[in-house]
């Protein structure tokens, strides 16, 4: 892809960059659900500030730990679409493939499931949150930043 | 200037469309209602002179998750608060993708089975689902939102009114087969291509037309277009685009005349939000643009087909997470634009609707809005209250003024689906979408409870609908006993005939049919449309 206005595929092995400065950011679906306004808004905004955004899509745990490490990710977004069990899960296997980096998330993410992903060490920005307050946390928790 | 005034200064629609202080005369042109009545072309005040006197909107909620059982339950609950008419929400997982329960892709994710509608692998399922519901009494929408499951989804609920020994020719209800939810609002992974899509389309309106006359075989639906942020007046552009798209293709068969077809596409649906003023004005503006269409493009004069019946659902985007409660005052207001706006279907969506799928109190909630409405407020009683209000009326002028300019960038491009499949349609979305979110931060645009007036949390504790947690596992089980109890042969036989007839380009509807009642799953009816039609390339761009 040669330019920073890029197409998404929301399809698995179709991985998509924007942006390109600053810290590498991966965001990833955890659920079958296709509603892309969420990661579309998130994603603009992260590259926006600077960051580098790579965008893989509807995708298994094992595939984002493995595009993690050759990517060389400092950071990763889950867009939680589904049940909190999934994301659990997801979050399991990126700990036991290595992957011992920051996970944030968002979507339609119920309080109790923002205690459970607490639990776990991964902030929760459920509808609502402003994308200066994502965008501020996606810097907090990277070490280079977005610019 | 004060904060609460500075805040309120912000002086156009949420589409744009600049907005004075006061209206008057000078604002409207003498043609706008120009003395025409409700129930008179072309129908912006109206498709009924009667109104809701002689025929209420219909309460429409979605509704649907976990076991086919429990997507039962619901729908009976709901029907005993007085729901007048049904929908089987479907699990999206397995349906919007054509997967049985055992692919790879669900086994991966399987706690997310059932979350967003009953597990519906085969008509067996969907018969549980049924249970106790009178297939003839009740109007129905019996799923198929996205394009490529709306054949299994009709003829699952066809072949269980079958098997129930009911003439599917006297049963009435709705497709959906939605453009704006596959194409634009909701990508799956896996989808047949868009221009597939529309031939399957218009086999079903033409095997509605000859086998379920009283069935709106689909319903071009706005609500996941502006969902995904297509403003009000692109709203009505793409839909009618997509309407021209629907009715060019069906006429090329020579087999349906054109009032005809006009008639089983003239149910649409839009979404209502929250700038109240503007969407009633793009309901009124929908209607004319319908009859003026087909008047001047297609020559209908059926006043049947010309006069456009229009399903709203309140935007769930409107709602927000933050003091869900808060989400009923929107509701409401949501709803009662879409009365004042002459709507013949609605559905609320539930408070919770930023959280979770509604719970049974949400959809409670939603029910009594709609009924508090109809009988409370002396409302239904007279048709367009608004009708000749200055401002509404010159909306209503630049509403349409830009609907068809919308529509005409469309068409210059080739129709509505060259812009589906060159991501077109998905950049003004997008554009939006991140101009609606910045203008939170700015302060152009205020959400109570969210960027202004913030509290310390949930007085009420809205904590998120759970669903029910034993899903996957009984799906898998249904499945194994509906491969071991099947006549295999029947199975393979019917599944080849799709085959075949998807190759031969023929009305896939009766081979459908034919599948679903030899009692072929979803999956397997999946692999053949998969096999035949391939995988839709998704353009949507940043």
């Amino acid at each position: 892809m040669e330019s920073s206005d890029q197409f998404l595929s929301p399809k698995s092995g179709e991985t998509v960059r924007i942006g390109g400065f600053g810290s590498r950011v991966l965001i990833a679906k955890t659920s079958l659900d296709g509603h892309w306004r969420g990661v579309s808004v998130v994603a603009r905004a992260l590259r926006d500030a600077g960051f580098e955004v790579i965008l893989l899509g509807m995708v298994t745990g094992e595939e984002i730990a493995r595009a993690a490490v050759d990517e060389d990710a400092e950071l990763i977004g889950l867009n939680v679409g589904g049940r909190i069990e999934v994301a659990e899960r997801i979050v399991g296997t990126l700990r036991s493939e290595g992957y011992e980096g920051p996970v944030f998330a968002g979507g339609t993410i119920p309080p109790y499931a923002i205690r459970r992903l607490k639990d776990l060490g991964v902030e929760s920005y459920p509808p609502g949150s402003s994308l200066r307050l994502i965008v501020d946390a996606a810097r907090r928790l990277t070490s280079k930043g977005g610019d | 200037m004060s904060k609460e005034s500075e805040l309120l200064s912000e002086a156009a629609t949420v589409s744009g469309i600049p907005v004075k202080t006061a209206y008057g005369p000078a604002d409207v042109s003498s043609s706008s209602v120009g003395g025409r009545l409700p129930g008179e072309a072309p129908y912006l005040r109206g498709a009924f002179s009667e109104g809701y006197r002689s025929k209420p909107w219909r309460i429409f909620q979605l509704s649907g998750f976990g076991n086919p059982e429990d997507e039962g339950e619901r729908i009976r609950y709901l029907l005993k608060k007085g729901e007048t008419g049904f929908i089987m929400e479907h699990d999206r997982m397995t349906a919007d993708h054509l997967y049985d329960v055992d692919h790879p892709e669900v086994l991966a994710r399987s706690e997310d089975v059932g979350l967003s509608g009953a597990v519906q692998l085969s008509a067996r399922d969907t018969a549980f689902v049924l249970e106790g519901i009178d297939q003839s009494s009740y109007y129905a929408h019996p799923g198929g939102a996205v394009v490529q499951h709306a054949p299994f989804a009709l003829a699952a609920y066809w072949t269980v009114a079958k098997r129930r020994g009911i003439d599917i020719s006297t049963l009435t209800g709705t497709g959906q087969s939605d453009y704006f939810l596959t194409y634009l609002g909701c990508i799956t992974k896996q989808q047949i291509p868009a221009r597939d899509g529309l031939k399957i389309n218009c086999d079903i309106v033409d095997f509605c037309h000859r086998h379920v006359p009283k069935w709106v075989p689909i319903s071009i639906a706005g609500y996941n277009g502006a969902d995904s942020g297509l403003n009000a007046y692109q709203e009505l552009g793409s839909v009618f685009a997509c309407a021209i798209e629907h009715i060019d293709e069906t006429l090329r068969r020579e087999t349906i005349p054109v009032e005809e077809i006009a008639r089983s596409l003239g149910g649409v649906n839009f979404r209502v939000g929250m700038d109240f003023m503007e969407d009633i004005a793009k309901l009124r503006v929908a209607r004319k643009m319908w009859h003026d269409l087909l008047v001047s493009r297609y020559g209908v004069t059926d006043p049947r087909a010309l006069r456009l019946r229009i399903h709203v659902v309140t935007a769930g985007s409107s709602m927000t997470y933050q003091e869900p409660m808060n989400n009923i005052v929107r509701g409401t207001l949501m709803a009662l634009a879409s009365i004042l706006g002459g709507v013949q279907s609605l559905g609320v969506s539930g408070y919770d609707e930023a959280l979770s799928i509604p719970s049974e109190e949400a959809h409670h909630m939603s029910v009594r809005i709609q009924q508090i409405l109809m009988h409370e407020t002396n409302l239904s009683k007279v048709v367009d209250p608004l009708g000749g209000s200055y401002y509404l009326e010159s909306l209503c002028e630049s509403l349409e003024e830009r609907a068809l300019g919308f529509l005409a960038e469309i068409e210059a491009q080739g129709g509505f689906i060259s812009t589906l499949d060159s991501g077109w349609l998905h950049a003004h979305a997008r554009e939006n979408q991140f101009e609606l979110e910045h203008a939170l931060i700015t302060g152009k645009r205020s959400l109570v409870g969210v960027n202004i007036h913030q509290g310390d949390g949930d007085p009420f504790g809205v904590d998120g609908f759970q669903g029910a947690n034993d899903v996957f596992d009984r799906a898998v089980a249904r499945l194994a006993e509906l491969r071991r109890t099947r006549d295999g042969r029947g199975v393979v036989a019917a599944l080849k005939t799709l085959r075949d007839t998807c190759h031969r380009g023929d009305n896939i509807m009766p081979a459908m049919l034919e599948a679903v009642d030899a009692d072929a799953s979803l999956g397997e009816i999946g692999s053949v449309m998969r096999e035949v039609y391939g995988d839709w390339k998704v353009p949507i761009s940043f």
